[in-house]
């Protein structure tokens, strides 16, 4: 019960940021009734996916600072749990989806024991290597279509298909996946507030002294990797249905861990609408860089350049991002 | 009763010998002074006993249970708390999440975890502060939100790092003033590292004195202010030679 109440308990926000909030949902409600070109429609989609996966990291990036480079493993996993089980056996999405969620979250537990013994960019470049061994083994592994990928061919399911996931048109994806948004929100809302949560701040700043109040460092780190890996997982197993074509090149990444982690570290890593924030700006902006500069101008790779430049300038200038400018000027006000 | 049994604690750091077979009964209720020249080991001791640092010989008990193998958040649970000589609090919380962090320890809930740091702030005279971030508060301030924090798990020993240093007088008034609310009051046993010695003179029962990882002195503040080795260890062999022995 105190659970349910903390979660939806939005009051320690000053009434501006719930103003922007509310007006914020009621676009995003509204926002397909617009008749609005499919490129725009993805790129909303995009921008859920990866808020999400933003609030993932989030968790034990942002709130327990402790950088994870290796997110992309567990979309992986994920996608290629829904995937090999609705190709396969024909299991639905809501059977696939939590069995993902274990699975992935299985797998962060036999990495995240040892690499917690890890710290700071140790334990940072840690998460890409695991990540990067995964996509490896997934490229050659036969059972999981190898380097091809598996495709989900839409002809043989008669859509709209609300079990398995399997949509002709992107608003069904859309409103299923506002669901999770608005979800993630209300669990991130009751995390930051949580025992975990403070325990997580508090280890942030100072691992001995956490320790001396009763914390076991350790499990808490690995519980929040647990955490994040769910989150992530969800939306890798979403991604699945929603892009049909998966192959490690492009759920498994280096660049998508980069991006996961960007998100909230671009809109403000350890508060509630930092990595919404993040995914607002980086997501369009990835888009139609593609799309433009990339197909038009025939310049490939400037979205990359583009994702260092903001990673130097994030953490020369203000390192909780720009919802960190943004309570620095309010805390000025106060005074 | 004995609260706390130091029994031959010894600490190495490589072929550096940081606590040599150190022993000590602490009863309940006690208000004890650690004091020492720089480098005499005494925050050594803390974290030997806090669990922060593996022992290479001795033992430990708290409360009867041996707790020399326990690591830091076990310690910790079994009511030992502690504050640190250099670390503050956590910048980015405000004062009553600090002290919440403390208060989790022995409550899941949130809401009764936020009651328990608004109790102990009102009773530490933070209240007004609350709402504050710790990083915007003064020196002094920040020392005793961190005592607020380390009682917030409920302590029957707590360990205080130089909780005085670098404070005016004033600020030293309140401090002891919050250490005598915490030690009467509350019935909290209290031991302290502590440089300024008015402090540690005026409100300690017993004073224990280290000096290159020894124990040379254990008594009660008169005792410890004539004691021959602890006046050679502070003032140096020379000056006791010259002055045969007493303060000048």
């Amino acid at each position: 019960m105190e659970t349910i109440k903390n979660a939806l308990d939005f009051s320690d926000f000053p009434r501006i940021d719930l103003i922007v909030a509310g007006l914020v949902l009621l676009f995003l409600l509204t926002f397909p009734v617009f008749p609005l070109s499919s490129f725009a429609m993805a790129t909303m989609i995009q921008f859920m996916i990866f808020s999400i996966y933003g609030m993932g990291w989030n968790t034990i990036g942002g709130y327990g600072g402790q950088v994870d480079l290796g997110k992309a493993q567990y979309v992986g996993i994920g996608a290629y749990t829904t995937a090999v089980m609705l190709i396969r056996w024909d299991i639905p999405f809501w059977v696939s989806m939590p069995v993902g969620v274990c699975l992935a979250v299985g797998w962060s537990f036999i990495i995240g024991y040892p690499l917690f013994r890890l710290k700071g960019h140790y334990f940072a470049i840690a998460t890409i290597a695991t990540s990067l061994v995964l996509k490896d083994l997934f490229e050659v592994w036969d059972f999981v279509g190898a380097a091809r990928g598996l495709e989900i061919s839409p002809i043989i399911y008669q859509p709209p298909d609300f079990l398995r996931l399997i949509f002709k048109e992107d608003i069904y994806y859309y409103y299923v996946l506002l669901g999770f948004f608005l979800l993630g929100i209300l669990y991130i809302n009751w995390f930051r507030k949580s025992r975990l949560g403070f325990q997580l701040r508090c280890i942030k700043d100072n691992e001995d002294a956490a320790r001396s109040l009763g914390i076991n460092v350790h499990l808490a780190k690995v519980k929040t990797y647990a955490i994040a890996t769910a989150f992530v997982s969800v939306m890798g197993s979403f991604h699945a249905c929603y892009i049909k074509n998966i192959e490690p090149e492009d759920t498994m990444s280096l660049s998508i861990s980069i991006l996961i982690a960007l998100m909230a570290m671009l809109g403000g890593a350890g508060s509630l609408w930092g990595p919404i924030i993040g995914a607002g700006i980086l997501i369009p902006l990835k888009s139609y860089l593609k799309e433009w500069l990339g197909a038009s101008a025939g310049l490939v790779g400037i979205d990359t350049i583009i994702y260092a430049i903001i990673i130097m300038l994030v953490s020369a200038f203000e390192p909780k991002g720009i919802w960190g400018i943004v309570e620095k000027i309010r805390r000025r006000k106060r005074k | 009763m004995a609260l706390l049994e130091v029994h031959k604690v010894t600490k190495d750091f490589g072929g550096l010998r940081a606590n040599s077979d150190i022993s000590f009964i602490m009863e309940k209720g006690e208000l004890m002074g650690l004091i020492g020249p720089n480098g005499a080991g005494k925050t050594t001791l803390f974290n030997c006993i806090s669990g922060l640092h593996s022992l290479t010989s001795g033992r430990i008990v708290l409360d009867g249970e041996d707790i020399s193998d326990l690591k830091a958040h076990e310690v910790a649970r079994r009511g030992l708390a502690r504050t640190f000589q250099v670390y503050t609090a956590s910048g980015d919380l405000s004062v009553e999440e600090n002290v919440m962090v403390g208060c989790f320890m022995h409550n899941r809930s949130r809401a009764r975890a936020k009651a328990k740091a608004d109790e102990i702030l009102s009773y530490l005279k933070l209240k007004d502060l609350s709402d504050y971030l710790v990083s915007e508060l003064p020196v002094a301030a920040q020392k005793r939100v961190t005592m607020a924090t380390a009682l917030g798990t409920d302590p029957k020993l707590l360990l205080l790092d130089e909780v005085a240093a670098g404070l005016n007088p004033s600020e030293i008034e309140e401090i002891l003033a919050s250490i005598k609310h915490i030690h009467y009051e509350l019935g909290v046993t209290v031991m302290l590292i502590e440089h300024v010695m008015e402090l540690v003179m005026k409100i300690s029962d017993r004073i224990i004195v280290l000096d290159s990882g020894q124990k040379i002195a254990d008594g009660n503040p008169e005792e410890i202010a004539r004691d021959p080795a602890v006046i050679k260890a502070y003032l140096g062999e020379r000056y006791v030679k010259e002055h045969g022995g007493e303060l000048g």
